[in-house]
């Protein structure tokens, strides 16, 4: 088993002095997908972003964060920002440029890729999300859905081999989760997905990360975490309906 | 919610739009640079510049009257100055100077932000060798202005939905936090926005 994301005795506070994350250890398989679910605040964000390097400010000499078996640090961090590529909660954070087009081409330009291969993974990014013929429009004209969408084919042209989302689906129709639960069940890739929607950690995730007060307080299957209502409710959390009506045989 | 009160127009289809972005944003500056220099003496020319922009005005279909609107709405900037000038000796000649020259250039500038969509210009600039960070200043500047009028709205939206009182004071009162929160969101955006950018690569 190749392992993908490993985290060692992870602690972090924020500088106003609040303590989000206080020592967290777990380790993800190679194309595993996780949820990673709990109340807000309770630090979901906040590892995310340590799994990009993005946090701590200054990153430490004893990294905790290993992504594929390369130890996140100073040097490596701009490397394995290739490997994780991050959705962030609000898509306006995420798209900076002009056009669809210039903000997909982003990450990749950054990497060096050539005019040629930037076209082409580009254009495979827009594809698999569903946005072909939207290149040359700009962020401020589109609708939520389109927006996520736009940010996650942003990410995915950069072809990581770790995706760590953040609340993918807040703010989507019902139709617009659907299309992006389909997307993202036909990307491959290593998944972490931080959010309040179980009914999607149910369909996508075979594993369930519970995370409380900066803590994981349950590591597990999904469905008999999920399906733990005494677990749940403890934690601000509730049993999801699909469970409700699923019966063992 | 749109945005298109910027460059309502930049998208039409007539000759003008069609032409090349770095062609226009040449013939621009050099008409700018050309109703700068010359002296008001030469009055010809400023005929001439008036007349050439009312065709290309014309030709490129945008209404008169959002070209004018929009000019009404820059020139008392520039007509501030130009009052000022009216206490000097021969005040007047400068004055007209002055009004001329800006509403010229304001008038230009309209045509081009108005035939032009920005993120050709944007490219054009980057081309023609404008230095990159201040390619990257202004496209994020247009970028996030919508961001931060959507924002403004909603804030005032939410204010709105609770104010009872007509009191002008507390509306002053209500305005002047309006903007210190904008500042505030502002900035925290910044930082988001910078870390998703170098999730991305940027350095």
């Amino acid at each position: 088993m190749t392992v993908a994301i490993s985290v060692q005795n992870l602690k972090f506070r924020y500088p106003d002095g609040k303590e989000a994350l206080r020592g967290i250890s777990f380790e993800i398989a190679d194309k595993e997908c996780v949820g990673l679910v709990g109340p807000n605040g309770s630090g979901k964000s906040t590892l995310l972003l340590h799994l990009n390097g993005l946090l701590p400010e200054s990153l430490p000499k004893s990294p905790d964060v290993m992504i594929y078996g390369r130890a996140l640090g100073r040097e490596t961090a701009t490397e394995i920002r290739r490997d994780v590529g991050l959705l962030f909660q609000d898509p306006d954070d995420q798209l900076f440029c002009p056009t669809v087009y210039e903000d997909v081409a982003f990450g990749p330009q950054q990497f060096g890729l050539s005019e040629q291969k930037l076209k082409v993974a580009v254009m495979k990014a827009l594809e698999v999300t569903a946005l072909a013929g939207h290149e040359h429009r700009s962020p401020h004209h589109l609708s939520s859905g389109e927006k996520r969408r736009v940010c996650l084919a942003g990410v995915l042209a950069c072809e990581p081999r770790v995706l760590a989302l953040d609340e993918p689906t807040s703010n989507l129709d019902p139709r617009g989760k659907r299309n992006l639960i389909q997307t993202l069940k036909s990307i491959p890739s290593t998944k972490i997905i931080a959010t309040h929607d179980l009914e999607m950690v149910v369909e996508l995730c075979s594993r369930t990360i519970i995370l409380d007060q900066g803590t994981i307080v349950a590591d597990g299957p999904t469905h008999s975490l999920l399906g733990d209502e005494q677990l749940m409710l403890s934690h601000g959390l509730e049993k999801p309906h699909i469970l409700r009506h699923l019966h063992p045989h | 919610m749109r945005h298109d009160f910027l460059d309502r127009y930049s998208r039409l289809g007539s000759p003008i739009h069609r032409l090349p972005t770095a062609l226009k944003l040449l013939a621009t500056f050099s008409l700018i640079l050309a109703t700068v220099a010359v002296p008001f003496s030469s009055l010809w020319f400023f005929v001439v510049a008036a007349g050439l922009l009312l065709i290309v005005a014309a030709v490129s279909a945008i209404p008169w009257l959002f070209i004018f609107k929009r000019l009404l709405l820059l020139e008392p900037l520039a007509l501030g100055i130009a009052v000022m000038a009216l206490f000097q000796p021969n005040g007047t000649t400068i004055f007209l100077s002055i009004v001329t020259r800006s509403t010229l250039c304001l008038f230009t500038v309209i045509l081009l932000s108005n035939t032009t969509p920005f993120e050709n210009l944007l490219r054009a600039l980057g081309r023609v060798g404008a230095p990159r960070i201040l390619v990257t200043i202004l496209a994020l500047m247009y970028r996030y202005l919508f961001v931060l009028i959507d924002e403004g709205e909603r804030i005032t939206r939410a204010r709105m939905s609770r104010t009872f009182s007509t009191n002008r004071v507390r509306r002053w009162q209500a305005l002047a936090s309006l903007i210190g929160q904008l500042f505030v969101r502002s900035t925290e955006r910044a930082e988001r926005i910078y870390a998703a950018m170098t999730a991305r690569g940027w350095k």
